[in-house]
């Protein structure tokens, strides 16, 4: 019973530093940890062959950062992150671009945007990228930002967007909500679903 | 149950052990190697780098400086206990897998205590886990913690069935606190504890629709189902492949059912292939007698002789219906075992001398283990009256073969005698350099725990103290 109550104790504790240590923006080591941790994001985005078409157009992992940055800053990182983390995302992309212009042409690729979505925390909207009769990609032109919001929108972005996010495995606006983050789910899929009416 | 209102108790008065005490190995069996700790202290190291490579995708995936406010606080605690109740629930499956190997490095006794231990820490995870998610998330939208409930069950998936798993842990692990425990059967506490196969089935969804660090597809989630499917087979390996092995090549069955004392029987069992059964004097096996009343439960018992080419034998007190059925035993009826477990062996000393402690029928692992310690060990056996003492002949001649001394105490707990002798001071004058043996005891708890206190001070480090509890 000794070792379980200072396993108990050692929980608790462990638990309260590392939330501490989350909490506190000044630390360096943190700092440090945040680009490592970042391209683990972008890395399906761009690996994916299906983006290719759309990046080729209009880089598509980059489209999202700059309208969401300009409307409302919605990325927990953006506030931070200085152009550092951005600079080697696109040098990591580069490599691919060429590649896909020497690829034959693929069905007619479309971009179409939802209707933006008020809610209590923000603004909502959603674009779609179609190739055929397929969503390839989807983006989050605006989410709720600031505060907890940050996180939640985070955590939204993270599950939906993207090549291989939800949306695209569903191929439909029927997505799970997302834990904590009931509203913002909801007015991603109400934007998403008019994206869908106006793209098919 | 006492002894004359079971007819079975009286039905073989006279016979005594059939062997004259003698064991049938041809020669004394060989002092057995030392088996460190390496294998305990590496698997417990591993367990440790489990934990903490639970949390860390969590520690990756938040952005420092994200959690300025309560809400952020709360739920990200609410992630790490969660993280961490989720590694800790498959350890603790894991621990009771048998798996043979976890057997053999660690032991069923010491593996017993661990659950124990890592239980408590798992209910206290749980329970954080859910309290702390909730009231972060209700704050979060502005609503009461029961609200929170309310829009948890209605809106997301695989909640419920979540909801319900945390509720079985904690309906398990309060009732394994060991006031509740005593209170129960052991029958309905044993169904409980199964249950808690459910909790794994139960809280698996949850996990990866809501977990955000396990909902993305990518190595995290990877590795998260891994662990699962290997928990899964270290399970499938240790409670269904390992005995089925086992049983199919020994193939036990009872042989004859002894009287050793009104009230304790010893159960002599035969099989196939005896000579190849590696096992230690002092392990236990969980054993299953095949009959119509008693095929359904399983109980560990110790192996009463060390192992020898021609025979197992267990040597059992009648406490029960269980045990007084185990009397009416057939020659020929087929045995289930599943083991042996249990670092309670002369392999496990880190002495080169031992005294042993043994109280009524807790002489029969210490009787098992007398032929394989090195020669020179002690013997202490406390019993109540003169006809409590078991095995007196083999115990006699195992004296002989293996020069061991063996004092008989025998009496109440507070006659002046045993009480003497079980103090510090009696033990150092008995047994001058015990504080340089190892110490195996084995005996009711009370006994126990005494002897625990005298011996640790009579200076007896804690490392060489070795208890035979299959208990928790």
């Amino acid at each position: 019973m000794r070792r379980a109550f200072l396993a108990i104790t050692g929980l608790a504790a462990s638990t309260t530093a590392l939330v501490v240590l989350k909490g506190s923006p000044g630390t360096t080591q943190v700092a440090q940890d945040l680009p490592a941790a970042q391209p683990v994001n972008p890395t399906p985005q761009g690996a994916d062959p299906s983006v290719a078409p759309a990046a080729a157009g209009d880089p598509a992992g980059a489209a999202p950062k700059p309208s969401v940055s300009a409307g409302a800053p919605a990325s927990p990182k953006p506030s931070r992150s200085t152009a550092r983390p951005s600079g080697t995302r696109t040098t990591a992309k580069a490599p691919t671009t060429p590649r896909t212009t020497t690829k034959a042409p693929q069905p007619t690729t479309r971009r179409v945007t939802g209707p933006g979505v008020d809610n209590e925390y923000g603004y909502v909207q959603v674009q779609i990228v179609v190739s055929g009769n397929r969503i390839v990609e989807a983006i989050s032109l605006s989410l709720p930002s600031g505060g907890e919001s940050d996180i939640h929108s985070g955590d939204v972005r993270d599950r939906y967007n993207g090549t291989g996010g939800e949306v695209v495995q569903k191929q439909s606006a029927n997505l799970n909500t997302v834990s904590g983050a009931t509203e913002t789910s909801n007015s991603y899929k109400q934007s998403l679903r008019g994206a869908i009416e106006q793209a098919f | 149950m006492t002894y004359s209102h079971t007819h079975a108790a009286g039905r073989r008065t006279g016979t005594t052990s059939r062997h004259g005490g003698r064991s049938a190995a041809p020669a004394p069996p060989q002092t057995p190697p030392r088996r460190g700790p390496g294998g305990r202290r590496l698997l417990a190291a591993l367990l440790l780098v489990g934990l903490l490579a639970s949390v860390l995708p969590w520690w990756l995936g938040t952005p420092a400086g994200s959690l300025r406010t309560t809400a952020a606080t709360l739920t990200a605690a609410g992630r790490i206990t969660g993280l961490v109740a989720g590694y800790l629930l498959l350890v603790q499956v894991l621990m009771m897998s048998r798996l043979p190997v976890l057997e053999r490095w660690i032991g069923g006794e010491q593996l017993a205590r661990w659950h124990r231990d890592i239980g408590a820490t798992l209910l206290v995870a749980v329970l954080a886990h859910v309290s702390l998610t909730l009231v972060g998330y209700a704050d979060l939208r502005n609503q009461s913690v029961l609200a929170e409930v309310g829009t948890l069950l209605g809106d997301y998936e695989d909640m419920v069935s979540a909801f319900v798993a945390a509720g079985i842990m904690v309906l398990v692990g309060f009732t394994s606190i060991r006031a509740i425990r005593r209170a129960l059967p052991y029958e309905l506490w044993h169904l409980l504890h199964l249950s808690s196969y459910l909790v794994l089935l139960l809280g698996f969804g949850h996990q990866f629709s809501h977990g955000a660090q396990l909902y993305r597809p990518g190595p995290v989630r990877t590795g998260w189902i891994a662990l699962y499917l290997l928990v899964v087979a270290a399970l499938l390996w240790g409670r269904v492949i390992a005995p089925l092995a086992f049983n199919l090549r020994y193939r036990l069955r009872v042989a004859d059912v002894v009287a050793e004392s009104p009230d304790t029987i010893s159960i002599y069992l035969t099989g196939e292939r005896l000579d190849r059964l590696a096992m230690l004097g002092g392990q236990y096996f969980r054993w299953r007698f095949l009959t119509r009343g008693c095929w359904w439960q399983s109980h560990p018992f110790s192996v009463s002789a060390a192992a020898n080419a021609r025979w197992l034998r267990l040597t059992v007190k009648v406490v029960g219906a269980h045990t007084a059925a185990l009397r009416d035993l057939e020659p020929g009826t087929w045995v289930w075992a599943e083991g042996p477990s249990g670092t309670f062996t002369a392999a496990h000393r880190v002495r080169d001398r031992a005294l042993l402690i043994a109280g009524g029928s807790g002489i029969t692992p210490i009787r098992a283990m007398l032929e394989e310690l090195p020669p020179g060990a002690a013997l202490i056996y406390r019993a109540r009256t003169p006809a409590d003492v078991l095995l007196s002949r083999e115990l006699d001649w195992l004296a002989q073969a293996r020069d061991t001394s063996i004092w008989y105490v025998i009496g109440s707990r507070d006659d002046p005698g045993p009480r003497q002798l079980m103090s510090p001071d009696g033990l150092r004058q008995l047994v001058p350099d015990v504080a340089r043996r190892d110490v195996y005891l084995c005996g009711p708890p009370g006994l126990v725990e005494q002897s625990v206190r005298a011996l640790r001070r009579a200076g007896v480090p804690r490392r060489q103290i070795h208890l035979a509890t299959f208990e928790l």
